[in-house]
This record gives structure tokens, sequence and C-alpha cells, in this order.
């Protein structure tokens, strides 16, 4: 059996529902890691950070 | 990190400075606060250059591992068509100017619908649709934000004068060489084949009647 993995929001680490408007991408600066962030949080523009280069957006 | 002595710009700070890239406006928004260097006497909000220098260095790795024809730069902002034009020309990427044709993201029976990987927007007050349809399809957007702009629905900020004709010239010729050296199409010190007043609005004169 395969395990379903949810996404996370990598700011205030919130499962994200699949009805959600939230985004994934690369990090900007390392491309190592990939950011989720959720509807809220793109929403009011709160910062994320990578956990592998500290890069903090946006 | 180094120092500010020792940092080196993507070209010199004279030729930054005079283009008008640090010239803010006399609105602040917290979400700028972090890029404001100070505050000029006449209430003008002067933006840090060495943090847009920065950011364009991250935004052109950003964009590079990205397909050029998977990226839709947006511009509904006069200034910024012509060099949002050049730009496209140069790395490749998908133009969208002037009135942004609603559905064009999220609509597959608009005519001018598009799936792009990532959006840039010249700015986020007057690119709000195109941010929208964005956020609503899980694109991540990069934006060219003034002193005076939301950081709403915005993945990675550039902060730099958006308003300005110069200034807008700059910022994309800049990110247009970064992404070429980025991608390996120059050299890491090479140049643009096109100069930066390529990438201005011509003004024209209209004729005085006699």
């Amino acid at each position: 059996m395969s395990e379903l993995k949810v996404p996370t929001c990598i700011w205030c680490g919130k499962t994200i529902i699949p009805t959600e408007y939230f985004v994934k991408f690369p990090c900007p600066n390392c491309g190592g890691v990939t950011i989720t962030r959720c509807e809220r949080c793109r929403k009011f523009g709160r910062p994320y950070k990578c956990p592998k280069c500290g890069f903090v957006g946006p | 990190m180094t120092s500010a002595e020792t940092y080196e710009y993507l070209l010199p700070l004279e030729s930054l400075v005079v283009s008008g890239i640090q010239i803010g406006t006399k609105i602040k928004t917290k979400h700028m606060e972090p890029y404001i260097y100070r505050v000029r006497p006449d209430g003008l909000f002067i933006i840090d250059t060495r943090k847009t220098d920065e950011r364009v260095r991250i935004a052109a790795k950003f964009m590079a591992t990205f397909p050029p024809s998977s990226i839709a730069v947006v511009s509904f902002r006069l200034y910024g068509q012509t060099p949002v034009a050049k730009f496209c020309e140069v790395t490749g990427c998908v133009p969208i100017l002037g009135r942004f044709p609603p559905g064009a993201f999220t609509n597959p029976l608009c005519p001018s619908y598009m799936e792009p990987q990532l959006v840039m927007v010249t700015d986020p007050a007057a690119d709000e649709q195109a941010i929208g349809e964005a956020s609503k399809i899980g694109l991540p957007v990069i934006a060219l934000c003034d002193t005076d702009n939301v950081v709403e629905n915005i993945d990675l900020v550039i902060p730099t004068n958006n308003k300005g004709r110069k200034a807008l010239a700059m910022v994309y010729w800049l990110l247009a060489r970064q992404v070429l050296r980025e991608r390996g199409a120059i050299s890491t010190d090479g140049n643009l084949s096109v100069p930066v007043e390529d990438f201005e609005t011509k003004l024209t004169e209209s004729k005085e009647e006699t």
C-alpha cells in the first residue's frame, strides 16, 4: 500500500485541503526544497523560509 | 554575505541610480517596509538598491528553472509594455500586454487560454486579474513591487520602482540578462546584444496645431 502525503503549509503548518487555492514551487534561491503555501498565508503576504538555504520570501 | 563596500552589483550603482529604480512613492505598506532604505525630506520612500539587485538574481535563477514558453509576463501599465515585449523577445517568454483577458488562465473556452507554469507581473495593483487567476490555479507569481504595493498572492517580490519608464526598462534588461546567464545562453559575465535604451518606451511628441 502506498502512503498518501498530505501537503502542509510551510509557514503555519496547517494541512492543506484539496479545494484550497494553495501554491507549490521550488525554493527560488536553492531549488532544493518544495515550498507549499496555503491560501491564507498567500493572501496575507505571510513570509516563508526555506529550511535548506534560509531564504525568506516573498 | 559581502560587506557594502565589496558587494558587486549587476551594473555599476551609478547606472542603477540614474535610471531611478530606487525611487519609491510617498506611500508605504507594511509588506514593503523591509525593502525601504530611507525617507527623503520630500516624503518619498527610497528602496534599498542592494535588495533589488539580490532579488533580481534570485528571480532570474527561479525563472531559469522553468521552460521559457511556460512563463507568462503581464503588463497592463503602458510604460511596462515595451520592456516586457523586449524581455519576452530576448528570453522566449510569453507576453500579455494591455488588458488581461479574463479567463486566460482559468477558462479553456477562452480564445486566449494558456497554461503557464509561472507568472510575472509588472504592477500588482494594475495586474490584479492575472494575479487572481494565477492564485486560483496554483501558479507561483513574481511581481515588481513599489513601496505602495500590497504583497497579496505573490510568491517573490522584486522591490523596485515600477512606475518609471527608465526604471522598468532597466529592471527588465537586468532580468533578461541574468536569466540568459543562468540558462547558460551567455557567459556569466556576458552582456546582452540589445542595449537598455531599446527596452525603454519611446516618447513621441505630438505636433502642435498652428
